[in-house]
């Protein structure tokens, strides 16, 4: 038996030291993930806690088929999803008009040197309906008709929030590079 | 370009792949307790699910063993002669006082030994030689000079000890009845039977529910809702139908409830409630929603969307307007009088016997209130809408019944309950409750 498999049928058993370990393990992970998909730290915290606890109960339905890192990468997608809907009502998306232009060419297509936590800065400063469609679509790999579904929105909003999260991006990435390159030469 | 494949997104997706952030300390220990709590109901659950398959193999397994026993017994009567059904002549009334019984007991014995046939005619009745003797079997010999002929054809027919019993109306009359007859008399030839009873029972309930949505808002509340052991009392009146059947209706009394989770109250709201009249928050459970009456109550979800308010986030800050935090859990109690009507069947008529229990229950919800507790005591809240007024639950158990005199009894009753119609009145709603309840009493025969 692997030692996943060990760990799971502990936690099923109510192992308290196979559920925390199975947290510990696999936390720094699907944090990482939380902290993409919100605004801020104290949202991401509060979509772990709810993704894992979702997780242990639903551990029972896991079938030790496909990876279960994915398994419990998509529960938790699923709860920041869930409380997006549950406050999307509440979050304003910016005009993409009123953002700040950057002297960056949004064609340039010399990422270099950028980090994971300079992405992730970048991302979570999308409004939350774009961060939303892009994370889905472009990290996750959902269609614009499951993101619809998902969303609760059209196909077309969904397209329409993708391009402009792109645009948003590539004009954020392109200032944050040209400032790296700046901070580098000289 | 093609659009699955931007440069952007690659960029993005590459860049975060393997990207790992250590989470802030606490998590932990936020979550620890709430799985804790969803397996406790869990192991609640499967002990009383063990406790039931183990009560129904013990019990299958002690019907085996008395059948098994009762076919042995019924071989050996068999071969003892067929004819012993006993009946008892319709002019017996009355059994001889103990001294003149064990007398006749003695000499019908004897008769039958072949030592001592004259004795039946000596002091004791000797003024009896040509009264009728009736055997059990219904028949009359007389005991005059052909008495022993005529016993000795009784005996050959019955192969069985056979004794005298003295009708005082009657005089002069003997009756002679089968030895089995003489040591278990039947009371009920004498008595009329306690066919009615009436019983004071109650048990500690534990409810769950069937029928919980599968879409996001219905498994965050029901994550979030934990039955309360709750409890039934009242009295019961049985009238016993025949030896195996009994009805039993009554009136009881029952308090359901649950707590609900991560729904943080405040106290001192009141000079912030702008709403007039209206009810500032709501609620959403499984149950049904929540309507606050008290306008001192200001509430707050923890997580999820179950509160709802005008009072939101944005616009109010319970920590910023200094309200007292109370607690961080809801619980909903609803009362109900119930009137069973169940049906008993007795499987096993011993000192401790047996039912099988089934019927249904009409239940009147009488009282409906949420609070929350402060320092021990009950914080009204306000109370749950859309409820049934009337709901109607099948029931299903297996009785134990211990008669420790001839009228009193005490009784345990492992039942099983399911909630026909729903819950809740709201439309859409599928929520059965169910419940295991372990019903204990004292019944009085009378």
């Amino acid at each position: 038996m692997s030692e996943i498999k060990k760990i799971i049928n502990g936690c099923l058993a109510g192992d308290r030291r196979d559920q925390e370990l199975l947290y510990r393990r696999h936390a720094s992970k699907l944090y990482a993930v939380c902290l993409q998909y919100s605004g801020n730290d104290e949202e991401a915290r509060d979509i772990l806690q709810e993704g894992f606890i979702k997780i242990f109960e639903n551990l029972n339905h896991y079938k030790h088929e496909g990876s279960f890192e994915g398994w419990m990468r998509r529960i938790t997608v699923n709860t920041a999803l869930e409380k997006f809907r549950n406050r999307h009502n509440l979050y304003r998306v910016d005009d993409i008009d009123t953002l700040p232009e950057t002297e960056a060419d949004p064609d340039n297509r010399d990422y270099a040197g950028l980090e994971a936590n300079d992405l992730l800065g970048i991302i979570r400063e999308l409004p939350p309906k774009y961060r939303m469609v892009f994370n889905l679509y472009a990290i996750e790999g959902y269609t614009h008709k499951e993101i619809s579904q998902m969303m609760k929105i059209s196909e077309g909003t969904s397209k329409s929030n993708l391009a402009r999260a792109r645009t948003i991006l590539q004009r954020r990435v392109g200032s944050y590079t040209g400032l790296k390159k700046q901070v580098v030469n000289e | 370009m093609n659009e699955r494949d931007a440069n952007i997104d690659i960029v993005f997706r590459n860049g975060l792949r393997d990207f790992e952030a250590l989470p802030p300390p606490g998590v932990w220990d936020d979550i620890k307790p709430l799985i804790k709590r969803k397996q406790r109901s869990y192991i609640l659950i499967s002990t009383a699910a063990l406790i039931a398959i183990v009560f129904s193999l013990s019990l299958l397994a002690y019907r085996w063993s008395r059948e098994v026993s009762t076919g042995l017994n019924f071989n050996d009567m068999a071969q003892a002669g067929e004819d012993v059904s006993p009946v008892i002549a319709p002019s017996a009334q009355k059994i001889l006082p103990v001294a003149v019984n064990e007398t006749i007991m003695s000499r019908a014995s004897s008769l039958f030994t072949g030592t001592d046939t004259q004795v039946i005619n000596e002091s004791a009745v000797s003024e009896m030689d040509d009264a009728p003797i009736a055997f059990s079997s219904g028949r009359t010999f007389n005991i005059g000079n052909d008495s022993e002929n005529s016993l000795n054809d009784a005996e050959n027919s019955l192969h069985e000890p056979l004794m005298k019993i003295f009708n005082p109306v009657q005089k002069n009359s003997f009756e002679i009845l089968t030895a089995d007859q003489q040591y278990t008399p039947d009371i009920t030839a004498t008595k009329s039977p306690e066919r009615w009873s009436i019983a004071a029972m109650a048990s500690p309930t534990y409810y769950s529910k069937f029928g919980i949505g599968s879409d996001d808002i219905s498994k965050q509340m029901s994550s979030s809702e934990q039955s309360l052991i709750s409890y039934t009392g009242g009295v019961a009146l049985s009238y016993k139908i025949n030896k195996r059947f009994t009805v039993q209706t009554g009136i009881y009394y029952s308090s359901i409830g649950q707590q609900i989770d991560g729904i943080q109250s405040f106290g001192g709201f009141q000079p912030f409630s702008n709403s007039k009249g209206g009810h500032n928050f709501e609620v959403l459970t499984t149950n049904g929603t929540i309507f606050t009456d008290n306008s001192d109550v200001f509430l707050q979800a923890n997580s999820g969307s179950r509160v709802i308010t005008a009072y939101n986030n944005d616009v109010f800050d319970p920590q910023k307007a200094n309200l007292q935090p109370l607690n961080n859990t809801l619980y909903q109690d609803f009362n109900y009088l119930e009137l069973p009507v169940v049906l008993k069947y007795k499987i096993i008529d011993k000192a401790v016997a047996f039912n099988l229990i089934g019927g249904v229950s009409y239940n009147f919800l009488v009282n409906n209130d949420v609070y929350t507790m402060v320092d021990g005591g009950k914080y009204q809240v306000g109370t749950t809408k859309g409820l049934n007024s009337f709901t109607l639950s099948s029931s299903l158990g297996m009785g134990m019944e211990y008669s420790f005199t001839k009228n009193l009894s005490l009784n345990l009753e492992p039942t099983f309950r399911y909630y026909l119609n729903p819950f809740s009145g709201t439309e859409g709603s599928t929520i059965h409750p169910y419940s295991f309840g372990l019903f204990s009493g004292i019944s009085y025969k009378f």
